[in-house]
C-alpha cells in the first residue's frame, strides 16, 4: 500500500508561485473579488509562504509552498462531526463534499490553516467555465474545500496502468504543483517505495515538518535551507 | 453529418456493453435515458505550443477536453523551459476565457472615449481601415500612418514592418521595455544585439541588479539553470545578487550583496581592481583580444588613460567600499570568487541602466566580463546566429512609398546610442502638433496604462483622426479607438515565437491553434495580409502570401534547408545532437519538408544547440576586431555633446538627497506575474500577486519597519504616494527587506476597480543623454495617510 507524501526543498523554491496557479487551474479553485478577498474569503490550496527574518540588510526570506499537510494523524477528521473529512488507506486526506454540513470545526482544527470554507457557489462567468477541468467536481456554498494531493490524477493513473497491465510508475501520478514547478522544489511520491525520490529525501538531514511537536505527523516534508 | 468523434466513441462503446451483457436479461441500461444523465467523458487530447505572454516564449503544452483548453502545462522538448512554466503561463486559460474579451470588430458610434461602439463583420471594418489608408496613400501622405506595436517579436514583427515599408510609412514605433545593454555591446563589441548568457554552463553567475527569478528576459533560463543540483561537483551556477532592493530574486539567489541605489558600477570596478591588482584576470585573453586596457594614444594624438590605469588609480577597495556601503573584504572575496569559479558571467540588469549615466555604468559591469574573457565562451556571454528562416519576399517599393519612407521618422533622434523611449518621443511629437500623424494602429499597445506620462498620449490621440487598436480587450487606449479589430488570443492562432534575447542558443517555437478561435476575432498577421490584399500595388506584392499560417510553414523551409539543428526533442536528442555538431555532423532525419513540418508542429517548434565557440565574429565586430574597453565612437559622441562624462569614472549615479518635503527615494520595480502594465488582470494571478500573502488585489509599496515607524504608519494603512509629478493610492507594507528612506513600488499593478496603480508616472523625467533610458531610482516622494 503506497503511502504519498510530498517533500519541497526550501533552497530551490524561488517563490514564483507557479504552484499556487497550476492548484487554482487544475482544481477549479474559483477567484474572489477584491472585497471578498480582504475579508480573507479568497481559497488558495496551495499559498507560497514567505517567511522573513532580521533587519536590512542583513535579512533572509525563505518560501515554503504550503500545502494540506496530509498529516498521518490528522486533527481536522477528529472533530468532523459527520465525516465528512476522512484519512484514506494511503494516507490522503480528502473531504465528502456531499457530506460536508459547513460547520468549520475542522478549519478551525487545522493548525496549518489549509482548509478553505465556500461562502458562496463559485463565481464563473459563462466564458470562463470553459477552462473548469472536468476531472474536478466544483463546490457547492457551505463546505469547506482542501487540497487532494491531486487525488484525480492518482485515479486516472491507477485506470492508465491497469490498461497497460503494468504497475504505477512514480511519475505517473504527480500532483499540478510538483509538476509545473520550474526549479524541481516539489518531488512527490510513495514515501514508503525506495524507488521514490521522496523516500530518499525523507531521510536527508535537511528535512522538517512543519509544526511536528502538535503530534500531526504531517506527510509533507521540507529541506531546510542550507546556510 | 458524419458522427464526431464523441458520438463515434460513444457508439462504441455501447455496442461492446450490449455484446458483452448479450443473453442477460435485465440490461438496465439499453435504455436510452440512462445514457442521458448530462454528463460524457470527454475527450481528452494534448498539444504543443507557444506561450507569448512575455519575452521568454517559453514552451507549453495545452490539455484539451472536447476542444476546450483546461490546462496549461509545460512542454517538457522545450530547451529553454524545459517543462517548467511560470504562473503567467498557466494562467493562460484566465486570458483566453476571460470574460470581458471583445466579441468582434467593433466601429465607434458616439464621440471618441464615449464607450459607444458599433458591431460590425470583420469585412466591414477592413474595408474601412483599407480604404482610409488607401486615402492616405492616394494622397501622398504615407508617411502619417503609424504603428505603435508593444510585441516585437518574430514574423508578426516582420510582416508589420514589410507592411510600413512598402506602403510607405518609417512610422513603426516600439513601445517595448528596453534595457540598454544592446548599446554596450554595440559599443564594446561592435555586435549590436543584446547579450545572451550560458547560464547552463556557467558556475558563478554575478546578477548586477537583474531580476532574474522576476522579471527578467526569460525568469525560466535562470529557474532551469539554478535548479540544477547545488551540492554536486558539476553543480549548476551559484547566483550572487548585487541589488539595492532585498528582492525575490536577492532573497533566493545563494548570496545577496547589497549595494546602495545607483552604486552597481562601482562594485564592478571594485572587482576589476581586485582582478587586476591580483593578476586574476586572463591576462592572455586581454592581450589577444581587447584593445583599450594599457594607455593608448587617441585618434587626434592625444595620450589617454587605459582601463588598467583607470582602475587602478580610481577604485581601490577601501574607495568602493565607501561609496557601495560593502565591506571590503567582501569586494574581495567576490572577485577571488568570480576569477576562480569559472566559468564565470556577469550580468547586467536594469537597475544599472535606468540611471542618469546608465550606459557607462553597463559598460563598466560588462567590463568585468571581457576581463575575466567570458565572452564567446561556454558559461559566459554569447552572441548567437540568428535564427536561419526564410526572409520575407523583397519588399517592392513604389513611387509614393519610396517618398514616404525617406522621411524622417517621427519621433526619432532619441540618443546617440540607443532609442530610449521613442514611444514617448512620438507621442511628444504628434501632441505638440510637430509632425501630422492621420492613421494610428495599436497593436499589444496599451501606453495610456503603461506609459510614464499617460497625459502626453491623451493629447497625441486627441490629435490623430483615426486610430485603429488589435486588442483583444477593451483597454484604456483601445476605449480611444475609432474601429477595432480584436486579435486572436495566443492559443488561437499560428505564431512564431523567437529566442528570447538572453538564451545562447536559437529556438523557434511555435504557437499553434489549440482551440477554435474565436467567431468574431481575427488573426491579427492575416489582417496586415488581407489589408495589403486590399490596398493592392506594390503592398500587396510585398506581401504575397495567402495566410499567415502559410508564411510561417514558408519561413520554416529554411530551417529544413540549412542543415543543422532538430525539431525539439528531450535532453537526450538535444546532448546527442549537439555533439554530433561539435564534431562537424549532422544527420537529416526527414527526407521530405512536409514531415519535417509535420514534426515541427507536433513538438512545438526547432532548435540549433550548437554554438560555434571560436568563431572570432563572434567576438568583435569592430573595426581593429578587438573588444573596445574604451570605445572610441563613446569618446567622440561624448567630445560631440560637450559631455563632461568619463568613461569608467563617472559610473555611479549623482547622490542625491530628498528634500524635506519628498524625503523617500522611490523605487519601482516589475512583478513577475505583471511584467507589464497592458494586460487585462487574470483574476488567478490578483490573488497572489507578490510575496505578501495578505495582499490580493491591491496594488501596494513596501518601506523599513523603521522608516513606517518615524511616519506614524503601521502595516496596511492606505497611503497616497505622492511625487512632484503625481500621485497613486497603494498599501502601505512594512517589510524588514527594504532599505530605509526608499518607498519600492511594484509596477503592473492595478486598484480592483480596474484603474492603473503606476508609480512610473511619479518619475521626475530625468534620463540618461547617452540612451535616453529613464532614470528609476533617482525621483524621491512621500506618503500620505488616505
Amino acid at each position: 500500500m503506497a503511502r504519498w507524501g510530498m517533500v519541497i526543498d526550501l533552497d530551490r523554491c524561488t517563490g514564483c508561485a507557479a504552484c499556487e496557479v497550476a492548484c487554482k487551474s487544475e482544481n477549479n479553485v474559483a477567484a474572489v473579488s477584491a472585497d471578498q478577498a480582504d475579508m480573507g474569503r479568497a481559497s488558495s490550496w496551495m499559498k507560497v509562504m514567505a517567511h522573513v527574518e532580521g533587519e536590512f540588510p542583513d535579512t533572509t526570506m525563505h518560501f515554503y509552498p504550503r500545502p494540506c499537510m496530509h498529516c498521518d494523524n490528522p486533527p481536522c477528521i477528529r472533530v468532523c462531526p459527520v465525516q465528512a473529512t476522512y484519512i484514506d488507506d494511503e494516507g490522503i486526506v480528502g473531504q465528502i463534499y456531499a457530506r460536508c454540513i459547513g460547520c468549520r470545526y475542522c478549519a478551525n482544527a487545522c493548525p496549518y490553516m489549509v482548509k478553505y470554507f465556500n461562502w458562496y457557489g463559485p463565481e464563473w462567468s459563462e466564458s470562463e467555465r470553459q477552462h473548469l477541468n472536468p476531472d474536478v467536481s466544483v463546490r457547492p456554498t457551505g463546505v469547506i474545500e482542501k487540497c487532494t494531493f491531486c487525488h484525480h490524477r492518482l485515479q486516472k493513473a491507477r485506470e492508465d496502468a491497469r490498461a497497460d497491465g503494468r504497475e504505477l510508475r512514480e511519475e505517473d501520478y504527480q500532483p499540478a504543483c510538483a509538476d509545473v514547478c520550474p526549479t524541481n522544489a516539489i518531488a512527490f511520491g510513495d514515501l514508503d517505495n525506495p524507488s521514490h525520490a521522496v523516500h530518499s529525501l525523507k531521510a536527508d538531514p535537511r528535512v522538517l515538518r512543519l509544526m511536528e511537536d502538535l503530534g500531526t505527523q504531517p506527510k509533507v516534508y521540507y529541506l531546510r535551507p542550507r546556510e | 453529418m458524419s458522427p464526431s468523434r464523441r458520438e463515434f466513441l460513444w457508439t462504441m462503446g455501447a455496442a461492446a456493453a450490449t455484446v458483452a451483457l448479450k443473453g442477460a436479461q435485465d440490461v438496465f441500461w439499453e435504455s436510452d435515458e440512462s445514457l442521458d444523465v448530462g454528463w460524457v467523458p470527454g475527450i481528452e487530447e494534448r498539444r504543443n505550443s507557444a506561450c507569448l505572454i512575455c519575452p521568454s516564449r517559453c514552451g507549453i503544452s495545452g490539455r484539451l477536453v472536447d476542444g476546450r483548453l483546461v490546462r496549461i502545462n509545460g512542454n517538457p522538448l522545450h530547451p529553454l523551459s524545459r517543462g517548467g512554466l511560470c504562473p503567467r503561463g498557466v494562467a493562460g486559460v484566465q486570458m483566453l476565457y476571460h470574460p470581458e474579451r471583445l466579441a468582434g470588430p467593433m466601429l465607434r458610434a458616439g464621440p471618441r472615449g464615449g464607450g459607444q461602439w458599433e458591431t460590425v463583420t470583420r469585412e466591414h471594418a477592413i474595408s474601412r481601415v483599407a480604404d482610409r489608408l488607401g486615402e492616405l496613400r492616394a494622397a501622398g501622405r504615407p508617411e502619417t500612418l503609424a504603428l505603435l506595436a508593444g510585441y516585437n517579436a518574430g514574423t508578426i514583427q516582420d510582416i508589420w514592418r514589410q507592411f510600413l515599408h512598402s506602403f510607405g510609412s518609417p512610422n513603426y514605433v516600439a513601445d517595448e521595455y528596453e534595457d540598454g545593454t544592446d548599446a554596450v555591446m554595440a559599443l564594446m563589441h561592435g555586435i549590436d544585439r543584446r547579450p545572451s548568457y550560458d547560464l547552463d554552463r556557467a558556475r558563478l553567475v554575478l546578477s548586477f541588479g537583474a531580476p532574474m527569478f522576476e522579471s527578467w528576459w526569460s525568469p525560466l533560463q535562470a529557474f532551469v539553470a539554478f535548479a540544477s543540483p547545488g551540492d554536486e561537483a558539476e553543480s549548476g551556477p551559484r547566483f550572487v545578487q548585487i541589488d539595492t532592493r532585498f528582492s525575490r530574486t536577492a532573497s533566493r539567489a545563494h548570496e545577496w550583496v547589497g549595494v546602495r541605489p545607483g552604486t552597481h558600477a562601482v562594485l564592478a570596478l571594485g572587482i576589476a581592481y581586485v582582478l587586476i591588482r591580483d593578476e586574476l584576470f586572463d591576462a592572455d585573453f586581454v592581450a589577444r583580444h581587447v584593445s583599450g586596457f594599457e594607455d593608448f594614444v587617441d585618434a587626434q594624438g592625444q595620450p589617454r588613460e587605459g582601463y588598467r590605469s583607470l582602475v587602478m588609480r580610481n577604485y581601490r577597495t577601501e574607495e568602493v567600499s565607501a561609496i557601495t556601503g560593502v565591506p571590503v573584504a567582501r569586494i574581495t572575496s567576490l572577485a577571488r570568487a568570480f576569477a576562480a569559479v569559472r566559468p564565470s558571467v556577469a550580468v547586467c540588469g536594469t537597475d544599472v541602466t535606468f540611471a542618469p549615466n546608465g550606459l557607462l555604468a553597463g559598460l563598466a559591469v560588462h567590463s568585468i566580463n571581457v576581463l575575466m574573457g567570458s565572452i564567446n565562451r561556454p558559461g559566459g556571454v554569447l552572441f548567437p546566429e540568428d535564427t536561419p528562416i526564410r526572409p520575407l519576399a523583397t519588399p517592392v517599393l513604389d513611387e509614393t512609398a519610396r517618398a514616404g519612407v525617406g522621411r524622417e521618422p517621427i519621433g526619432a533622434g532619441g540618443s546617440t546610442f540607443a532609442s530610449g523611449d521613442p514611444a514617448l518621443r512620438f507621442a511628444e511629437a504628434v501632441a505638440g502638433a510637430q509632425a501630422p500623424v492621420e492613421a494610428l494602429l495599436l497593436y499589444y499597445a496599451n501606453p495610456i496604462a503603461s506609459s510614464a506620462q499617460p497625459e502626453v498620449w491623451r493629447e497625441a490621440l486627441e490629435k490623430i483622426p483615426f486610430v485603429v487598436s488589435f486588442s483583444p480587450f477593451l483597454d484604456e487606449t483601445t476605449r480611444y479607438a475609432d474601429v477595432i479589430l480584436p486579435d486572436l488570443l495566443p492559443y488561437e492562432r499560428w505564431q512564431d515565437a523567437p529566442t528570447p534575447f538572453s538564451y545562447p542558443y536559437p529556438v523557434w517555437g511555435l504557437a499553434q491553434p489549440l482551440v477554435e478561435p474565436r467567431q468574431g476575432a481575427w488573426h491579427t498577421g492575416d489582417v496586415v495580409l488581407a489589408l495589403a490584399q486590399s490596398l493592392g500595388g506594390n503592398v500587396a506584392e510585398s506581401l504575397p502570401y495567402e495566410s499567415f499560417e502559410g508564411l510561417l510553414k514558408e519561413r520554416a523551409r529554411g530551417l529544413f534547408a540549412v542543415r543543422r539543428g532538430m525539431t525539439l526533442g528531450g535532453e537526450f536528442e538535444r546532448t546527442h545532437h549537439r555533439q554530433m555538431e561539435e564534431r562537424g555532423w549532422w544527420l537529416p532525419e526527414h527526407a521530405e519538408f512536409e514531415p519535417f513540418w509535420e514534426e515541427l508542429v507536433e513538438r512545438g517548434g526547432w532548435t540549433d544547440q550548437f554554438y560555434d565557440h571560436t568563431d572570432p565574429y563572434r567576438l568583435a565586430r569592430t573595426d581593429s576586431g578587438r573588444i573596445e574597453l574604451m570605445p572610441a565612437a563613446l569618446f567622440n559622441a561624448l567630445a560631440e555633446q560637450g559631455s563632461a562624462l568619463r568613461p569608467y569614472l563617472d559610473v555611479a549615479t549623482p547622490t542625491a538627497e530628498g528634500s524635506r518635503e519628498f524625503g523617500l527615494r522611490l523605487i519601482p520595480y516589475r512583478v513577475s506575474t505583471l511584467a507589464s502594465g497592458t494586460l487585462s488582470l487574470e483574476r488567478w494571478l490578483a490573488e497572489q500577486p507578490g510575496i505578501f500573502p495578505d495582499v490580493l488585489w491591491h496594488p501596494w509599496v513596501e518601506v523599513a519597519p523603521e522608516t513606517a515607524h518615524t511616519l506614524g504608519f503601521s502595516d496596511d494603512t492606505l497611503v497616497w504616494v505622492v511625487s512632484p509629478q503625481g500621485r497613486y493610492r497603494a498599501r502601505l507594507k512594512v517589510f524588514p527587506g527594504t532599505a530605509p528612506e526608499t518607498v519600492c513600488a511594484p509596477y503592473g499593478l492595478r486598484q480592483p476597480d480596474g484603474q492603473p496603480a503606476n508609480p512610473l508616472q511619479l518619475l521626475d523625467g530625468s534620463n540618461d543623454p547617452l540612451t535616453g533610458l529613464p532614470s528609476w531610482s533617482s525621483t524621491f516622494v512621500r506618503l500620505e495617510r488616505v
